[in-house]
């Protein structure tokens, strides 16, 4: 039995270790933690469970959930049966706002041939369809709930309810941080306003909040209290910072024995340290005019998001494991009234960014590394809502990744003949969080936390890679 | 029964089996039978009835105070050890007064009680505490903690519920009264069924409505099945300290609570009238209405077993009961026609003396807030999966003393704060004879995470407790008791990641300096400083928080607005004590850290003030700088 008693006393310190530890930004813990104590610096620092593809993650996800039918699902049916009621042998349909029996609404553009790979894409995405041969094209996605927040949750926390911890949070928890004096976990929002669902979409749930999403914006204060106060000078804060150290350091002599207070003197020189490499991290002050102009920062329907997709690029580069960009306010994709003329004015805003950000990776040898992923809560209704909307639609809808271990020019999976639900090669969003894992490097099954009395995973007891899609 | 030494090596094997279940189980035949409670099952110590201990006899025992230190000692004796020296009369204060309150002692009350050598000095702190306000202010906190509580619904809309305030105040107050805990139990599982008429016994129901709740959902099953859910798992681990909620899918994989035990406690909840505000009977308006219980008046809904937790499949019909395991040795009778009283039913069962978790589960929970840890670590999982008792014959001393005294907590509290154990010291001091750091070493060595409680433990203190001590020390604490919720300004990058409307600040500015209880708590967001500093989120009960060190903390400690503001209130507070510099120095110690500087603080001191050119603005920087020293943070 002492056997097991040793493994059991690890896995308790472990999980001690867990809750006290951390450093910077990131999860992996601070120097002088490890070194005292020796059976945590031999076993603790982040290992992936095989090797990993990809080393980062570009997330970008568009609020409000857009058409697939419209953008990445052509569906010739929905043409020829346009004004039609959607045939009864199609059965009940769960809907949010009782649009079951309207008629179905045809695709709002023209879809054509891109690439080698001759997949088709709409006219929304001109850009974007110029790289097809580097998407790898899920159209067989599939969630459980009609309801925003609960998909919002769901795509990035596996759960529909809310207070679990999200994607972002499961993957500095299990790889930690490139760069400490950086967040290991970015999100930056639309301008907007807040999502539907709120910061919970990117909790640390119940992991420790060092897990949790950093919320990052554009301009002069990139992260919450970054700058130091406004009437003080750098030598001034250097002064204070040493008489806190000084101080401290007097304070940890009799009590050697206590990890914590040591972590909490080093995490003051990161703070300090973040100061400076945050700012330089967000600085798009050397990038070339090319560059500008590839993400359309020269064009004002492109700069904002166009902004966002460099510093994205440019965060990865410098050690950022997961970032999430959200296109959409509040309401963002949610084309209830008027599809044309709502992912007109979102296809525009990112069209030609994305683009950009995907051949930029190309041009830096960055993209084989880094996993891009195109998505929202959901897809749209194939029948109409409104004569010019669609409703949301969890049954069936498209998801892309590009580069960091998938396969390019691939159409994977696909709904029914008219977009209305995942037919074949279906993809549960547990699936796709236990692909995204694996190409981390990370076993879905292995990567655990102990909470309540359960060892807890992103999938619950589900979830299957998509092996068809990896390189 | 299988021996507790198999625990590691079962444990290892239901967290391996555990992830074989697959999604695709659905399609498996769905099994309802319930496996029956075997004689091993009831031999676990946790489902058997308090008995109380003889306390341990100790020969020449002149350390001990009270019993609790018998079993201490006898415990640490067994193991060939002795508890190190008491800590100074500066540290006890601080220690006891953040312990109990929140907040860091004043100057005058230090001075009072290094002043006052009687033998009664300690008991007159403790009862000073225990009559302040600021004690409900605290504990009701860790309560409010394992209960979910928050001020609006989450999801979508995360709408506001306006008179939940109503229920964090009647908690305040009950921590404040000393409602025995049988009482407080009581009314909040069943307030409407014991006392219709009284306000305070519904708005005490707001325990209950205290979760997340999706009102916009599509499926109005689906949100009362996840809501009694949630319910049921709370009360489950709150007041019995089992993991029910592990029991709505499947039974229980350790410990024997079926499935149908889950749904039969579910049960008790069902003829509830969820969702719908009630009217107050003393309130004058009659349309003020809050989120509290009451039960339906017709169409009582039948319980079922949801199979594997779904909404939408129906099992067996059952009836409310008490899980099996623990109805033992007790005689209540529940009649299969019970529509309206239930929750009365569940509430006595809960406190009668032979149900025997409800009292050890909460002596522990007491435990736990003034040592750091109970003396059962996981202090809302006393199954198989939770961790073992350090001191079990304590617990169940404790567990019976608590019953005798009328579940008074502030006995409770009473008992543990006088005792010798509470008041050792958490380091070694500079001063010590060799035999004394030989014993500091060798605990250090064999107990390092101090299970044997031969020294106290170092605690951090709660995001709530630093901003309101950051607040107290600048002399800006509001200390306004009770009422709605505080909105003080959030910074621009926060208030963007909600809807829109949904922060409206409060426009009185003198509220914003409130203790951080009454902050508007809502669901979908966390103040950003208690948030750095591990509040929990409000969506499940956390019954230990968290303390994790990270760089955004001294972010906020240097950077925000709120922390140079509090410094320089703080350099102002001292400039008004005196125009001594030395004498600034001392009482921005006394302030801060609860002592007196010693010589080398004082004169480091003095070289940062004098060294600097702007004296005023050294002064504040001086401030903000005992701020963020560890010391502060961190109670010895």
């Amino acid at each position: 039995m002492s056997q097991h008693d040793s493994q059991f006393e690890f896995a308790a310190n472990r999980r001690q270790f867990l809750r006290q530890a951390g450093g910077g930004f990131g999860a992996l813990a601070c120097a002088s933690l490890l070194n005292s104590d020796k059976l945590l610096a031999s076993s603790s620092a982040p290992q992936t469970h095989f090797a990993p593809r990809a080393k980062q993650v570009i997330y970008l996800f568009m609020h409000g959930g857009p058409s697939h039918v419209d953008l990445f699902d052509p569906k010739p049916a929905l043409t020829k049966y346009a004004g039609q009621p959607l045939p009864e042998s199609f059965g009940e349909v769960m809907t949010r706002r009782k649009v079951a029996a309207n008629p179905l609404l045809q695709p709002l553009k023209p879809f054509r041939k891109y690439g080698e790979s001759g997949i088709e894409v709409s006219d929304f995405l001109p850009h974007i369809a110029e790289c097809v041969d580097d998407l790898c094209i899920l159209r067989g996605c599939h969630g459980d709930s009609v309801n925003h927040p609960q998909s919002v949750y769901q795509m990035n926390t596996g759960s529909i309810l809310m207070g679990k911890p999200s994607l972002g949070s499961w993957l500095t928890y299990g790889l930690g941080s490139e760069n400490q004096n950086m967040p290991a976990f970015v999100v930056m929002l639309d301008q907007g306003a807040g999502i539907k669902g709120g910061p919970p979409a990117w909790g640390s749930g119940f992991l420790p909040a060092t897990y949790q999403g950093t919320t990052v914006r554009t301009g002069e204060t990139p992260i919450l209290h970054l700058n130091k106060p406004e009437q003080m000078t750098r030598p001034q804060q250097r002064r204070l910072l040493d008489f806190i150290k000084q101080r401290n350091e007097e304070h940890l002599i009799r009590r050697q024995n206590d990890s914590e207070l040591s972590a909490r003197i080093d995490a003051y020189e990161l703070a300090y340290r973040m100061q400076q490499t945050a700012p330089e991290v967000m600085d798009l002050s050397q990038e070339t005019a090319s560059t500008r102009e590839q993400y359309g920062l020269d064009d004002n329907k492109t700069t904002e998001f166009g902004t966002r997709c460099l510093l994205a690029r440019r965060m990865v580069e410098s050690g950022v494991r997961f970032v999430q960009l959200y296109s959409g306010d509040t309401n963002g994709w949610d084309a209830h009234n008027d599809v044309l003329q709502n992912h007109t004015k979102y296809c525009e805003a990112t069209d030609k960014p994305i683009a950009g950000l995907l051949k930029d990776l190309k041009q830096r040898g960055l993209l084989d590394e880094t996993l891009v992923i195109w998505g929202g809560e959901f897809g749209r209704m194939p029948m109409s809502e409104q004569g010019t909307g669609r409703d949301h639609n969890p049954w069936g809808y498209t998801v892309w990744m590009a580069g960091g271990g998938v396969k390019g020019g691939m159409v994977h999976g696909a709904t029914d003949d008219v977009g209305l639900r995942a037919v074949t090669d279906t993809v549960h969003v547990h699936d796709l969080h236990a692909t995204i894992l694996h190409l981390l490097g990370l076993d879905h099954e292995l990567l655990t936390y102990f909470h309540n009395g359960r060892e807890e995973r992103l999938t619950d007891v589900a979830g299957n890679v998509v092996k068809e899609i990896l390189v | 029964m299988i021996s507790k030494c198999f625990k590691p090596f079962l444990m290892l094997l239901i967290i391996f089996s555990f992830h074989s279940v697959r999604a695709d189980d659905s399609v498996t035949p769905v099994v309802t039978e319930e496996p029956a409670i075997d004689e091993s099952d009831l031999e676990y110590w946790a489902y058997q009835a308090v008995v109380r201990p003889d306390v341990p006899e100790i020969e020449n025992d002149r350390w001990s105070t009270n019993p609790i230190d018998r079993f201490v000692l006898t415990s640490l004796q067994s193991k060939d050890h002795q508890p190190v020296e008491f800590a100074d009369k500066e540290t006890l204060l601080r220690r006891v007064t953040y312990n109990l309150t929140g907040l860091p002692p004043q100057p005058e009350e230090i001075h009072k009680f290094l002043a006052d050598d009687s033998k009664e000095a300690w008991n007159k702190v403790i009862s000073r505490l225990l009559d302040s306000p600021a004690y409900g202010e605290r504990w009701s906190q860790h309560w409010l903690d394992l209960v979910r509580f928050a001020e609006t619904d989450g999801f979508e809309h995360d709408k506001v519920r306006p008179e939940a305030w109503r229920y964090r105040d009647w908690v305040i107050e009950a921590f404040n009264e000393d409602l025995p805990y049988d009482q407080f139990l009581k009314l909040q599982l069943a307030g409407d069924e014991i006392a219709p008429d009284s306000d305070n016994a519904l708005i005490a129901t707001g325990y209950l409505m205290a979760g997340p709740d999706m009102p916009d959902i599509n499926s109005q099953d689906e949100r009362r099945h996840n809501f009694l859910n949630a319910m049921t798992a709370n009360v489950g681990e709150v007041f019995l300290g089992l993991r029910f909620g592990c029991a709505q899918c499947h039974h229980h994989r350790t410990d024997p609570i079926s499935q149908h035990d889950f749904y039969r406690l579910r049960s008790f909840f069902e003829t509830i009238d969820l969702f719908k505000d009630q009217p107050l009977p003393e309130q004058d308006d009659d349309k003020l209405k809050a989120r509290v219980v009451k039960n339906r008046t017709k169409s009582f809904p039948e319980s079922y077993l949801w199979i594997r937790g779904d909404y939408r499949r129906p099992g067996d019909v059952l009836h409310p009961n008490f899980p099996r395991v623990l109805q033992v040795s007790l005689s209540r009778e529940l009649t299969d026609d019970l529509k309206t009283g239930r929750r009365k039913a569940l509430a006595e069962w809960l406190t009668d003396h032979n149900q025997p978790l409800t009292a050890r589960v909460f002596v522990n929970r007491v435990w736990q807030h003034h040592f750091g840890v109970g003396l059962i670590p996981t202090t809302s999982d006393f199954g198989w999966m939770g961790e073992s008792a350090s001191h079990p014959e304590l617990l169940d001393w404790l567990a019976a003393e608590f019953m005798e005294f009328g579940w008074s907590i502030k006995k409770l509290h009473r008992l543990i704060l006088t005792s010798s154990t509470y008041r050792l010291a958490s380091h070694p001091s500079d001063s010590l004879t060799e035999a004394q750091k030989k014993n500091w070493n060798a605990l250090f060595e064999e107990d390092p995470e101090n299970r044997w409680l031969g020294r106290m433990n170092r605690q951090r203190l709660e995001g709530e407790a630093i901003r309101d001590a950051l607040l107290s020390v600048s002399g800006e604490l509001n200390r306004k008791q009770g009422g709605p919720g505080v909105r003080p300004p959030l910074p621009p990058a926060v208030a963007s990641t909600l809807l829109k409307n949904q922060w409206p600040v409060t426009e009185d500015e003198s509220e914003h300096t409130r203790r951080s209880i009454y902050l508007f708590a809502r669901r979908n967001l966390t103040m950003p400083m208690l948030e750095a500093f591990d509040k929990p989120d409000a969506n499940l009960s956390c019954p230990e928080r968290s303390q994790t060190t990270i760089a955004p903390q001294a972010l906020h400690l240097l950077n925000s607005e709120f922390a140079r503001e509090c410094s320089l209130y703080f350099a102002e507070r001292l400039k008004k004590h005196s125009s001594n510099q030395s004498e600034q120095i001392e009482q921005a110690y006394l302030l801060s850290m609860g002592r007196f500087p010693t010589v080398e603080e004082q004169m480091a001191c003095d070289e940062f003030l004098t060294s600097n050119t702007d004296s005023e603005v050294a002064l504040v920087d001086l401030c903000q700088a005992l701020l963020n020293l560890n010391e502060f943070v961190y109670l010895d």
